[in-house]
């Protein structure tokens, strides 16, 4: 991943993951390491289209609220992603779903976050280990 | 053995018997059949290898080194599809959730009738069925860990007078841990790479894994081996060479590969049916917030169903998604989307599968023998046929007290109360206002059938073009099943691997298919008895009163 998109990435991850007191707040470096992993695993189409998708969010943004979608205060941030994952226009409402997949996957994938909503992997590996299944 | 490509000197070159081109649903089994008849069997996997101790519950290892391209293929068309497939020893029997059902009647009258396969008789699929199903251990989803999301699903069909019920499953002593996508991490769960694999390599199989195969070798119309590169996990890059020649080959690397194969290699085209008649099972999904927790993701994800509509061509079964499966599911992002995920204990959810009638798809060659183009277009009923099974998933949901219900169609992705359930059924989507999807299950690529203008490969699974090339997977099936296809595939498979014994023991299959399903009966009655001998202890014990009310349904 090119470094211009690493840092819109880097960016982008506070105007996907909304802080929710009891959860740990998003972690930047995580995602965009995660993300990287992902991208490199997949297809090029699919690593393409992400890009090309950073640049039209950003495109979009400048063009209908004339700001940079990074520079939004939050509450319009947050408005403007709603307004897009809610359009009918379906071009419109992939580009946060296209971009979202990384993201929500990498902070959902971390163990502190899984933990505090019942999916405690540590647990459940023990006990599965011990559990063993054979034919 | 298994054998990883960095446990090897350099490029090889060997000789087998039977070369098997993928180990899913298809090419498991026939490794294992052949390999215990005595054959030299070579397999050849383009994914990796991975034990129960390997599956760690996170999502994004089990998509980057389970998944093919990371769970990132799609279908090209309107609307688009996420197409999952396994690419790992097991194939996506690794991924799936175990669900066994058998070909619908109706269906298998249909290739009857219009495919020309009428050699497939019911009572012989259902012997093949009846032997699959003892080897994986198949029963019905012990509603103990069956999970509280579907069985508060179920509860609520029950009472709106659905047919409903659990659904048949490979697993032994499941313990609902909720990550069968993520690999079975207690080894309950008989996929192909716990089952069958294991079995082939214990009868002498060899398999090679991280290993694509590129060329088909055929001489004077006839196949007799396979080459191919080994590719480096970590950068992806091909390294050292294998050959294999062979006396047979199979090639059983699913409907989207098998195709694609193919057409690199020019092989069995003149029908030109080689990537035609593709067809997916189009998934719809409704999410549901409950008032009570749902304890996700505990329990057997996909346990339940409801067949109430499926001479409609919709079938519903259960589905319950880990927190970071469940995360990219949401119809929005943002704060609603913390706060969403904040009751994820209380999100319930369920699929449904719609069996097509108007959508049409096709695989073609892309730019890599690796990466065909899958176009598919979903048709205005089958459309239709999605949104309402939305909408029953969305008044089963509510019947079992959800305060909302998300949905995947634009303008109505959060209803709140069967007033919106009146809304949407009064609403014809467009095909551009669904998205989020996803579809599994891709069928019929290589259709068999009877005759070599309209199909690809004759019953018996050889290509009608290229003598001893066989094809055994979900590209053979002519029609969309309706159902889960894994059952099918095996039990076809164990068909074709009888036909391979006969070409290679006496020459021709056609004179003896008769004595073939006389020697398999005798067979299965002989296994059946073991295996019943084996489990007579158990049996007794596993029954409490409530499995028994449902396994008498």
């Amino acid at each position: 991943m090119r470094d211009y998109f690493v840092e819109r990435l880097r960016r982008l991850v506070p105007v996907f993951i909304d802080p929710v007191e009891g959860l740990p707040p998003a972690d930047p470096d995580q995602v965009v390491e995660f993300s990287r992993e992902f991208l490199f695993s997949g297809t090029p189409a699919f690593r393409m289209i992400f890009y090309t998708m950073i640049l039209f969010l950003q495109a979009l943004c400048l063009a209908t609220r004339g700001k940079s979608v990074y520079s939004l205060p939050p509450d319009e941030a947050d408005e403007f992603i709603q307004w897009l994952y809610s359009s009918r226009i379906s071009t419109l409402g992939a580009i946060p779903t296209i971009l979202g997949t990384p993201i929500y996957m990498a902070h959902y994938n971390r163990d502190d976050m899984q933990a505090p909503l019942g999916f405690d992997i540590y647990a459940m590996r023990e006990e599965a280990a011990k559990k063993g299944v054979l034919r | 053995m298994i054998i990883k490509p960095e446990e090897l000197p350099g490029g090889i070159k060997r000789e087998a018997d039977i070369v098997v081109i993928g180990s899913g649903a298809g090419g498991g089994p026939i490794a294992k059949e052949l390999a215990e008849e005595g054959y030299g069997v070579v397999v050849l996997e383009e994914g990796g290898h991975f034990t129960r101790e390997d599956f760690d519950f996170r999502a994004g290892q089990a998509f980057t080194r389970l998944y093919r391209d990371a769970s990132q293929c799609v279908t090209l068309g309107m609307p688009t599809f996420v197409l999952p497939q396994g690419k790992t020893v097991g194939g996506t029997t690794t991924i799936n959730s175990g669900t066994c059902l058998r070909i619908p009647r109706h269906v298998l009258k249909r290739w009857h009738l219009e495919c020309g396969l009428k050699d497939i008789t019911e009572d012989e699929i259902n012997l093949l069925y009846g032997a699959v199903e003892e080897y994986l251990f198949v029963k019905r989803a012990d509603p103990e860990v069956a999970g509280k999301n579907n069985l508060v699903f179920l509860d609520s069909a029950e009472k709106l007078g659905y047919s409903c019920g659990f659904l048949p499953r490979n697993a032994k002593d499941c313990e609902g841990y909720g990550v069968c996508a993520y690999g079975c991490p207690s080894g309950a769960k008989q996929s192909v790479n716990a089952s069958f694999i294991p079995d082939a390599v214990r009868a002498g199989a060899d398999v090679y894994t991280r290993c694509r195969v590129e060329h088909i070798i055929v001489r004077g119309g006839r196949a007799v081996g396979v080459r191919g590169r080994f590719v480096d996990p970590l950068t992806g890059k091909k390294t050292h060479r294998i050959e294999v020649e062979a006396a047979v080959v199979v090639l059983a690397g699913g409907a989207i590969q098998t195709p694609s194969l193919l057409m690199h290699n020019r092989i069995c085209l003149s029908s030109g049916r080689v990537g035609k008649n593709l067809s997916i099972h189009p998934c719809g999904a409704a999410m549901a917030l409950l008032d009570e927790s749902l304890q996700n993701p505990k329990g057997i994800p996909q346990s339940v169903y409801v067949d109430e509509f499926a001479p409609d061509g919709i079938m519903l079964e259960g589905v319950t998604l880990p927190p970071a499966v469940m995360a990219i599911t949401l119809p929005w992002g943002g704060r609603r989307h913390a706060e969403t995920m904040w009751k994820y204990p209380y999100l319930g959810t369920f699929g449904s599968m719609i069996s097509e009638h108007d959508s049409s798809g096709k695989v073609v060659a892309g730019p890599s023998a690796r990466q065909p183009l899958t176009l598919y277009n979903l048709g205005r009923g089958d459309l239709e046929r999605l949104k309402r099974s939305v909408l029953l998933m969305a008044e089963i949901w509510f019947a079992a007290g959800a305060k909302r219900v998300y949905t995947p169609i634009a303008g109505f992705k959060e209803l709140s109360g069967p007033r919106d359930l009146g809304k949407l059924a009064r609403t014809h989507p467009k095909r551009a206002s669904v998205y989020g999807l996803s579809a599994y299950h891709p069928m019929g690529t290589c259709s068999m059938g009877g005759d070599p203008y309209h199909s690809v490969v004759k019953s018996s699974g050889e290509s009608w073009e290229v003598e001893n090339l066989y094809i055994c997977d979900a590209s053979v099936l002519p029609t969309s099943l309706g159902v889960n296809p894994q059952l099918t595939i095996m039990a076809l498979a164990l068909r074709t691997a009888g036909f391979i014994d006969d070409r290679l023991n006496e020459g021709s299959f056609e004179k003896q298919s008769a004595g073939r399903l006389e020697r398999l009966r005798g067979r299965l009655r002989a296994e059946k008895e073991s295996i019943a001998r084996r489990l007579s202890g158990e049996t007794a014990a596993i029954c409490s009163p409530e499995r028994l009310r449902y396994h008498a349904r």
